[in-house]
């Protein structure tokens, strides 16, 4: 395991890598501590090992050990933060949060740590990072709907915050509340225009509300239209996008069942007054659905090969898509 | 004969060690010293509130509204776009509340957030100034007039007054530095010693300090512009933005490159 992944943000790890990097926290702060920073006080003055790279590691670590329960690690790491940056700095005080949150044993300690995020708040409720662990905390104890107060508000004093908006969407779409969810999710690619899962994202939260809609058939179409072509966008940006092909071959095939079920022949029009697309054509939604599934198969089979450039695919992904594609064939076979 | 004759004086070693020595090692220290003393008299930057936060980034959303609004479908934005703008009319995103609206710039003379960052303008000028004036001072004082150095180069007569500022000789071969030009290149030619020493993002060297503050331009007694007028300006920008879909004909795209590509 080389020290660059331990400067990478862990949002994104897996199990795996977040486990290989906790067990680097006993070595890695062997290593702070050598002889020379023990040196008394002005001798050590002229040791600098002061470096960015030094405090993100501290960070990262922090968010490994804990994940993996390594509380002893973690509360090294967070007082060495501590005591560089002051137990003031707002990085400092989400991580604390978080530590305690981590380490609560019971209902009773939870509350003690929400009561200490009111009491920050209160001071200065500039410091949106607990804001943001309040409402994450609302969230793991089961208070949806607190939790999106909390971010409604969050969001009215900084709507620019497409951290926040992804996370709202999230609890509707937990929530069923699929319309609010396509809000934020659009708020969202306002700010972060190229983002192919986001597009991807929006792509599912609107098949499921196509799916789950009791609507007419027309507005099904419509929505249904709109969610391939979030698929298509998504893409159309990343070439390799696999939840993309997923979605475009899942929207397909259902739109060849509507389309197939319409008969007949659609207003191939767009309105230009509401701005509303027409429902795309019966050919070029075969033709989309013939190329995901080309596609699919091809990340399946070289990904699974582990082919080189075709790995870092999660094998749970490719797991489904090759269920998805089998299926198909099963399909075809009867 | 051929060429000039070349210029021979008689230069006592210790002019070296006793002018030469002394005057590059104390402006290197100046430098440094200049570096920690900015480092301690800077504030951090003072906290926005939370209001003032709200207005800014609210016009930011509108702005990347505008910026962006391809991604979104023309009914979405429609309805984004009369929201801004019946807040920004009434303005309900002010800092200070509808009420506000129409009072105009502040003075900011009287702003205390505004004296602050004009005071820590104030701070950095005098750290650079005080100690270059005494600097200079000191040199007048006791090395003036001496000619510590020979280049070893050639020089066109043009430079004779960057020279040997200080020295009074018309004749004297332009190769010939004096102690007070010597400290004047030093005192534009040590950024890259200060590099060295201190790390590429110092504030030891006044040059590069004015260069920063004439790149960041503008007034700084100008104050920011009044926010009702901003939100104005951009929900008039917002009002003749003509909408495009980038979903539109994105399946003919994604064929054509794909099949293209295959």
């Amino acid at each position: 395991m080389s020290t660059t992944l331990l400067l990478q943000p862990p949002t994104t790890s897996t199990p795996q890598t977040t486990l290989a990097l906790a067990q680097q926290a006993a070595p890695f702060f062997a290593a702070q501590s050598t002889w020379l920073s023990a040196l008394p006080y002005p001798l050590n003055l002229l040791i600098n090992t002061e470096s960015q790279e030094k405090w993100v590691t501290h960070e990262n670590l922090f968010l490994a050990c804990l994940r993996t329960g390594d509380t002893a690690s973690a509360s090294r790491a967070l007082e060495a933060l501590t005591a560089r940056f002051g137990k003031t700095n707002e990085r400092v005080l989400v991580l604390w949060g978080l530590y305690q949150e981590a380490t609560a044993s019971n209902q009773a300690e939870l509350e003690e740590v929400m009561k200490s995020y009111d009491e920050i708040l209160r001071e200065d409720p500039t410091v949106f990072g607990i804001r943001k662990r309040r409402a994450a905390l609302l969230k793991s104890v089961g208070k949806p709907t607190e939790a999106i107060g909390d971010l409604i508000k969050l969001l009215d004093a900084s709507p620019t915050d497409a951290e926040a908006w992804a996370e709202l969407a999230d609890l509707y779409v937990a929530q069923g509340a699929y319309e609010q969810a396509v809000y934020c999710l659009e708020e969202v690619l306002l700010v972060t225009a190229n983002a192919w899962n986001m597009h991807a994202r929006l792509g599912e939260v609107l098949f499921l509300s196509a799916s789950k809609t009791e609507a007419a058939a027309g507005e099904r179409l419509k929505t249904l239209s709109e969610s391939m072509r979030r698929f298509c966008r998504s893409v159309e940006l990343c070439e390799g996008y696999l939840r993309g092909y997923y979605g475009l071959k899942i929207t397909t095939d259902r739109l060849l069942e509507t389309l197939e079920g319409v008969r007949k022949p659609q207003t191939a029009s767009a309105d230009p007054v509401t701005g509303e697309l027409a429902p795309p054509s019966l050919e070029a939604v075969k033709k989309l659905n013939q190329l995901a599934t080309a596609k699919l198969a091809e990340i399946v089979r070289r990904g699974s090969a582990g082919e080189k450039g075709w790995d870092g695919y999660s094998p749970a992904e490719l797991s489904a898509a090759r269920d998805l594609l089998d299926r198909d064939t099963q399909k075809i076979q009867r | 004969m051929a060429g000039p004759v070349e210029q021979h004086i008689h230069r006592d070693p210790a002019l070296f060690y006793w002018i030469l020595l002394p005057i590059t090692i104390v402006m290197i220290l100046t430098g440094i010293l200049r570096h920690y003393l900015s480092t301690l008299l800077q504030t951090a930057p003072k906290k926005q509130a939370l209001p003032k936060l709200r207005e800014q980034r609210s016009l930011l959303r509108a702005q990347t509204l505008r910026v962006n609004h391809q991604q979104i479908s023309k009914a979405s934005f429609e309805r984004r776009k009369e929201v801004f703008i019946e807040a920004a009319k009434e303005g309900r995103y002010l800092a200070e509340g509808p009420e506000s609206r129409g009072k105009g710039k502040p003075n900011p003379l009287s702003d205390p957030a505004m004296m602050e960052g004009m005071m820590g303008m104030m701070k950095g000028n005098v750290a650079m100034m005080v100690p270059q004036s005494l600097i200079m001072g000191w040199i007048n004082a006791f090395f003036s007039g001496y000619v510590i150095m020979k280049l070893p180069f050639p020089l066109t007569p043009q430079f004779k007054q960057m020279l040997q500022a200080g020295v009074g000789t018309r004749d004297l071969d332009v190769r010939w530095v004096s102690s007070l030009s010597w400290y004047f290149l030093t005192l534009f030619g040590l950024q890259p010693v200060y590099n060295f020493i201190l790390g590429s993002n110092n504030a030891a060297s006044q040059v590069a300090q004015q260069m920063q503050q004439q790149q960041m331009g503008g007034n700084p007694m100008g104050g920011a512009e009044d926010p009702d007028k901003m939100f104005q300006a951009e929900t008039e920008n917002l009002e003749v933005v003509e909408h495009r879909y980038i979903l539109d004909g994105v399946e003919e795209r994604l064929l054509a490159k794909l099949n293209a590509g295959i």
